[in-house]
This record gives structure tokens, sequence and C-alpha cells, in this order.
């Protein structure tokens, strides 16, 4: 998954302007995101790449690029 | 569909909330003699031995199933959800969050797992998860609470996951137990109607106070901070709320409402107590016991359920 492409998912689930949506953004903090939001995140980026991501992991994440970097990592 | 009560081995298919502070050992094993399932409220417990005695005191008082409730946001829920697991607990329902991270090792020790869930969408990912119900908690409900109704959540719910889905949140007698089931609810979960049980051990002003207040009597404090609770209105709610509007910080409403909950449970201080109640408040007019309760939430079930099978 690119940065493009992690932005789209991220706009249509939180919806939030697409330019507030950099690598730096913190999902909480900068696109005010809540906890029901991060599990709808969870779950589009599941079904999107078909990878499993844990709630463990996904609970330390901070921002947009710690994000893409969990997804590509994952299996 | 499985019922509530087949599928936790109990009488009547209804949960005892875990009400911080207030759902003891010693209630929790009245309430699961009374035929529901007792829950030992974890959330107000400040160590780890005082967990541990309450289910040795619960244990010691029952032999029927009982559970823990675990609150998320509590600093030692790491600790408290492994102590579920030494003491093989049957039943364990989370609340104030996503448990995600403890499922897989509630699951390997055979603990069932019923998170409180306030919105569909967590209630989808958790039973992708492997929960094996969950509760559809209502901002109807006392404590701490969501945004979306009973009435519109569970419904939601019930569309969204094939697992078995437990009402919450504006149940106090068998009216609204039959409107729950009819919404596809295997069975139900209260709390607030339980406070006004002989069995409580809250105090006698505590539950003067839920007596005596009307169903608009109760107000959400936190909804800025992000910790709605909903409480009974007295002088620190009013006072909270001000502070609230006048833009104090988190921090500050913290410390605000440090140890009020205990006040109210414990002391019974009804004006800077935090008497935590649902909005069935004003539809309770005497102190019972917890069975006969029980008996008049469940009193059409055996009618309700031919209704609403298959359905």
């Amino acid at each position: 998954m690119n940065f493009e492409e992690l932005k789209e998912v991220i706009v249509d689930t939180l919806g939030c302007d697409e330019d507030k949506v950099t690598e730096d953004a913190n999902l909480m903090e900068d696109l005010e995101a809540d906890s029901l939001d991060i599990v709808e995140l969870h779950m589009a980026l599941e079904d999107k790449t078909g990878k499993k991501i844990s709630d463990e992991e996904l609970a330390n994440l901070k921002t947009v690029k710690d994000v893409l970097e969990c997804i590509n990592k994952a299996a | 569909m499985k019922y509530l009560d087949e599928l936790l081995g109990i009488k009547y298919p209804v949960i005892q909330g875990g009400m911080a502070n207030i759902a003891t050992g010693e209630f929790a094993a009245a309430c699961s003699n009374a035929g529901g399932l007792g829950l030992i409220g974890a959330g107000g417990i400040r160590d780890t031995d005082s967990l541990i005695a309450e289910i040795r005191k619960c244990k010691s008082l029952t032999d029927k199933p009982f559970g823990v409730n675990i609150m998320l946001m509590h600093p030692l829920a790491d600790d408290f959800a492994q102590i579920v697991i030494d003491e093989k607990i049957p039943v364990v329902t989370t609340g104030a969050g996503n448990p995600g991270k403890y499922v897989d090792s509630f699951k390997a020790a055979g603990i069932k797992v019923i998170p409180v869930v306030a919105a569909p969408i967590l209630a989808k990912h958790l039973e992708n998860l492997g929960v094996d119900a969950v509760i559809a908690e209502g901002t109807e409900s006392g404590g701490h609470v969501g945004e979306m109704t009973t009435m519109t959540l569970v419904p939601q719910v019930v569309d969204t996951v094939n697992i078995p889905v437990i009402a919450a949140g504006g149940i106090a007698d068998h009216r609204q137990f039959d409107a729950a089931m009819t919404l596809g609810a295997c069975g139900v979960q209260v709390g607030t109607c339980l406070l006004a049980s002989n069995e409580c051990p809250i105090h006698e002003n505590y539950k003067a106070a839920v007596i005596k207040s009307k169903g608009s009597d109760t107000v959400v404090t936190g909804r800025i901070a992000g910790t709605p609770v909903r409480v009974l209105k007295n002088s620190m709610t009013r006072e909270y709320i001000k502070k609230e509007k006048e833009g104090a910080d988190k921090m500050d409403l913290e410390k605000f409402t440090l140890g009020s909950l205990r006040r109210a449970v414990f002391e019974g201080d009804t004006k800077t107590g935090s008497l935590m109640a649902g909005q069935t408040c004003g539809q309770l007019k005497e102190i019972r016991p917890v069975a006969d309760i029980f008996e008049d939430i469940c009193q059409n079930y055996e009618k309700v359920k031919a209704i609403t099978i298959g359905a």
C-alpha cells in the first residue's frame, strides 16, 4: 500500500479533509479520530489489504506514517 | 438463536452490570444466587490482591456461574486480565473501550468473552476477533455511556453481527425486557434497577436518592473530556458542568471527580458524590430483593421467546 492509497482509506473512514492527511499527521490529535474511528480504520485497512493487524499493534500507532509502515510490514 | 440463560447456564437471561465500587464479590454472588449472572466490577478495585479477595469471596458464597467486568481504562487492566485467567473465571465482560488485545488469551483459557459495545462497528470488529457475544449498551444507562440509544443500537448491532446480542441501558422491568427481546436481543444486562435492591451494598442515602429521583434527573458529565458518565444531578454535577462550559482542562476536571463515586457509595454523600444511575431511576419506587427484580423483568420471557424465535 502506498501513501495515496492509505490517504484515500483514511479520508473515507474518518471523514476528514484530504489536505490534513500528511505523513506526520497524528490520527487522534490532528485528524481528530476517536477510538471508534480507529476501529473503523482498522477494519477498512484489513479489508483493503487482506492483511491482519492486531489491536495491540494498532494501539501503539500515532501518525499516518506509523500506520503505513505497520501495514506494509504485516503479513 | 441461543438465549442468554442457555449460553451461560443460568436461570434468567439477565446479567448484573459490573458497576465499579458497587458490584462486590458478595453482591455478585447474591445476583448469581438469585438466578442471573453476577459480575464483580473491577473498575473500582485499586490493587490486584483486592480483586483476588473479591473473587474468592464470591466463590465462597455461590456455586453458580459468575463473572468479572474489566474496565479497560483502569491502569491495572492488564493485571486484572491475568487474574481472571488464573482464577478460571467463566465469563468476562469488558467496558470503556476496545478489548481486542485480550481476546486471544481469554479464549485460550476457555473464558466466555462478552464486551460492552456502544456502536455497531466495534461489535463487528470484536466478532471478527472471536468474542462469544456482545452487550449493546445504550446511552440510557448509568455510569460510562456512549451516544446511541438502546432502541437504535440493539437492532443495528443485531443486523451487523451473527453472535448473540445482549441489550443494556434503560431496562428495569418486564416491559423493557420484552421490548429488548423484540429488538433481537438474547437477554439483558441491568444495573440501575439493582441499586434499589436489599442486597446492593451502596449507602442508604444513595438508594434513597435513586428511589426519589425522576427519569429526568440524570445528566451526563464529561462529554467534553471524552469520558461521558451518567449520574444523578446534584451540586457536584452542577459545578462540574459549569467548569466544563468554562473550558476547564481534562486534568482539572479529573481532580474534581476524583473519589466522588466512593464518596457516594460508601459515605452516602449525595451532594458532592457521584451518584451513577441510568434513566430508569424514575420508575424505581421501592427497595426489593434481587430475586424479585429478576423475576419481574423476566415474567413474560416464555411468551416473548415464542414470538421472537426464528425472527
